[in-house]
């Protein structure tokens, strides 16, 4: 306020010393990069050159906090909304391989029957390609890095359903080729289509886990950004603080404020999301995994049910993979305490399959075929199965988009804040320090 | 004298053509390497020697009362189980197969299956079937899990070394198939073609003879006519009888060329139980004389015109 001789004494011996060995003959003209140096010695040295340098060290501070701390928020929110998506096409894909494995398992259990099919049988095998061809198209608009593998499995369901629709004209008329063109289009799901759909479930697991992996990694560059800020302006009030003995500049202690109330609100924020995450990749994604596991090994082993009752007796290699596929589906329910309903309604099935294999082997075989299909105990405890264990996906699935969208949502507009926060810091420290400037001169 | 029948009767097949009755596809002998020359000469010499191949044990007389077999023999055994277990095709047209309709096995083996079940228990009904493939046929014979084999299965000096068999019941022999409009008239207009067979079945073997010919092997004969429909292959050769089951299934396919080979088919039973064969060919014996093989026939080979005689059963094999 009063003093305006200390700066201009303290800065004369300085300025003139560089300059004079410099410029030996002609001291009129200085080299541009020695002019430059001088301005910039000039402009920081003595105490309102220090001040200077301080506030440009406490704005671009402010700036790099509002500019990292937004790009460490908005990747956040990138990473979990890529999960979400990742974790929506890993539902679609197992959808998809689910379905090609129920129309398969409907399309043998249907011919098991002989005769014209059951209208529901039917109904499910249409129902199931149905939700095939639709959720591959969702799938290939979703992710379009996969068009490949999704253009092969299409053209995969397009041979298998012109496989079935040969075995059903043949059926039909009574020719026992039709057993072969089942065989053939059973064939050729499992060779060609599953293959590539297991290799897609796996791409989409990675994408999901590779998408949480790196949540924390933002939050530690929100917190030393902060920490940096917050010493930055420390330093700036300190030294004011020595030079012109106020305790308080208004603009640096706004400035803190605002970046210490939005950081921390931001650093809660992103604690709260990435529990969101890990409950859902804890909890719903694990969930929907199993289940979707399970249902397609109870699918796979139901069909393999009845290719070994077609088999008649040489059936051995089918009720093999039955007991294989059948475990895995077990395994899968096994980890998930929350929901016995599935595990049990899976377990029913199992004992009744059990029986249907009893009656087989006891020489039974229309008894058997009988508990297999239609209204016998095996079929319906499968068809019980079935229904809760799509229930309680379509649950889980639900439950895993909502709970990632909810981590999602409050992330973005918490990334303008912070945007924002560090911009009207910057400002604010500007100001502190350009008021206190102008008292020097 | 049964040579000479079989030949006489494959001539009469390539004369009436589609309706075929004989042929077999099922067996790995290599009797089918020297019958490729000509009609006249389809009797081939074994390359084991078992004197007639198609001589089976004499039937047993008299014959038991069904219900009431005798104590100690086999056919006791499987009155006490309560059941014949039979190895039968499910997927071959005519002979053994899953009627798509009606989800029951039927066929000529079928009943054959079923006369000697009646014969045991006095009820056709009581048999368990086993579905086993052409390879699957020796060996479940050997381990017991069947009683019996009826499932196009050629009688041969081979097998004979493993198994044994009843009385001749058919003639069959191979023959190809190719689709309607193919100017192909005979096997050695195949060069370069692709021609599908099953594997593990004298129909593949006898391909040996025809270098020129790409060979598609499959697991099971019905799988070539899947390929033969999709136009994966160019023909495939199995038994006249199972190609005639084909035709059956597609007017775009018909049977063409002279038999290749002549395949006498029987039931194959255990060598452990001579008695069970002589039984079996007790049933034959009463099937061929009451007009009930030719009923058989009637139903299943030929619906409409001359039923042919049965084949004529010959014994004298030594047990």
């Amino acid at each position: 306020m009063t003093t305006v001789t200390p700066p201009a004494a303290s800065t004369p011996p300085t300025s003139p010393a560089p300059t004079t060995p410099r410029t030996p003959s002609p001291p009129t003209l200085l080299s541009p990069r020695s002019r430059a140096r001088e301005l910039l010695t000039g402009a920081f040295s003595g105490t309102p050159g220090r001040m200077r340098l301080l506030g440009a060290i406490a704005i671009t501070v402010c700036l790099l906090f509002g500019v990292a701390s937004f790009a460490a928020a908005a990747r956040l929110h990138t990473d979990v909304e890529n999960a979400r998506a990742n974790a929506a096409q890993l539902v679609r894909v197992q959808t998809i391989r689910t379905n090609l494995v129920t129309a398969d398992a409907n399309a043998t259990n249907a011919f098991l029957v002989g005769g014209l099919e059951p209208a529901s049988s039917r109904a499910a095998y249409t129902n199931g390609i149905a939700t095939t061809a639709k959720t591959l198209a969702e799938a290939a608009a979703a992710q379009s890095d996969e068009a490949a593998a999704h253009e092969r499995v299409n053209r995969v369901v397009a041979t298998y359903t012109g496989l079935i629709e040969s075995a059903r004209a043949n059926n039909r008329q009574g020719f026992p080729v039709g057993a072969a063109y089942l065989r053939q289009a059973s064939r050729v799901v499992r060779d060609e289509a599953l293959p590539t759909l297991e290799r897609l479930v796996r791409v989409e697991q990675e994408r999901v886990d590779d998408a949480t992996a790196g949540a924390e990694s933002n939050q530690i560059v929100l917190a030393v950004m902060l920490i940096l800020t917050v010493i930055a302006l420390s330093v700036a009030q300190l030294y004011l603080y020595s030079k012109t003995r106020r305790i308080l500049n208004p603009s640096l202690v706004a400035a803190t404020g605002i970046v210490v109330v939005v950081g921390l609100v931001a650093l809660a924020t992103m604690a709260w999301s990435r529990g969101q995450i890990d409950n859902a990749i804890d909890g719903p994604y694990r969930r929907t995994v199993a289940l979707a596991t399970a249902r397609i090994g109870a699918f796979d082993a139901k069909s393999a049910e009845a290719l070994t009752l077609i088999a008649r007796g040489s059936g051995a290699p089918y009720e093999e993979r039955f007991q294989t596929v059948s475990k895995e589906a077990k395994a899968a329910l096994a980890a998930d305490a929350d929901d016995r309903a599935t595990a049990s309604a899976l377990a029913r099935y199992l004992i009744e399959h059990g029986k249907v294999r009893a009656a087989d082997d006891g020489g039974t075989y229309d008894a058997a075929v009988a508990l297999a299909t239609g209204d016998g105990a095996a079929n319906q405890a499968f068809g019980r199965f079935e229904v809760v264990s799509g229930r309680a996906l379509a649950t889980q699935a639900q439950d895993l988009a909502d709970d990632l969208g909810r981590a999602a949502t409050p992330l973005l507009p918490m990334a303008w804040l912070l945007l924002v926060a560090g911009i009207a810091a910057a400002v604010l420290a500007w100001r502190g320090m350009s008021q206190r400037l102008a008292e020097y001169r | 004298m049964t040579v000479r029948r079989s030949i006489l009767a494959l001539v009469a097949l390539v004369v009436f053509s589609v309706a075929a009755t004989a042929c077999d596809n099922g067996s790995d002998s290599k009797r089918s390497d020297a019958s490729t020359t000509t009609t006249t000469t389809v009797a081939v010499a074994p390359v084991v020697d078992c004197g007639n191949p198609v001589a089976s044990f004499a039937p047993l007389d008299p014959m038991p009362a069904p219900g009431n077999m005798p104590a100690g023999s086999y056919m006791a055994e499987i009155q006490k189980r309560g059941r014949l277990i039979a190895g039968v095709s499910a997927d071959t047209l005519l002979f053994g197969y899953r009627d798509p309709l009606s989800g029951q096995l039927e066929g000529f083996d079928i009943d054959l299956v079923r006369q000697v079940a009646q014969a045991i228990f006095g009820d056709p009904n009581r048999v368990d079937y086993k579905v086993v493939t052409y390879a699957q046929r020796i060996p479940s014979l050997l381990d017991g899990s069947v009683d019996v084999i009826a499932n196009v299965m050629t009688i041969n000096c081979e097998r004979w070394q493993q198994i044994s068999f009843s009385s001749q019941y058919l003639d069959a022999g191979k023959r190809i198939l190719v689709r309607t409009d193919s100017p192909v008239t005979d096997i050695s207009q195949l060069n370069g073609k692709r021609v599908c067979a099953a594997s593990g079945s004298t129909s593949i073997d006898n391909l040996k003879n025809y270098p020129g010919v790409v060979v598609v092997p499959v697991d099971a004969t019905s799988d070539c006519m899947v390929l033969f429909q999709q136009g994966t292959v160019d023909s495939v050769t199995a038994d006249d009888t199972v190609l005639a089951g084909f035709v059956a299934q597609d007017p775009y396919a018909k049977i063409v060329g002279p038999p290749l080979t002549s395949e006498p088919y029987g039931l194959g039973v255990a060598k452990t139980h001579p008695e069970f064969v002589g039984f079996v060919n007790g049933v034959l014996a009463d099937l061929r004389a009451d007009g009930t093989w030719k009923q058989m026939y009637s139903r299943w080979l030929k619906p409409s015109g001359a039923v042919p005689d049965p084949p004529v059963a010959v014994y004298g094999r030594n047990q």
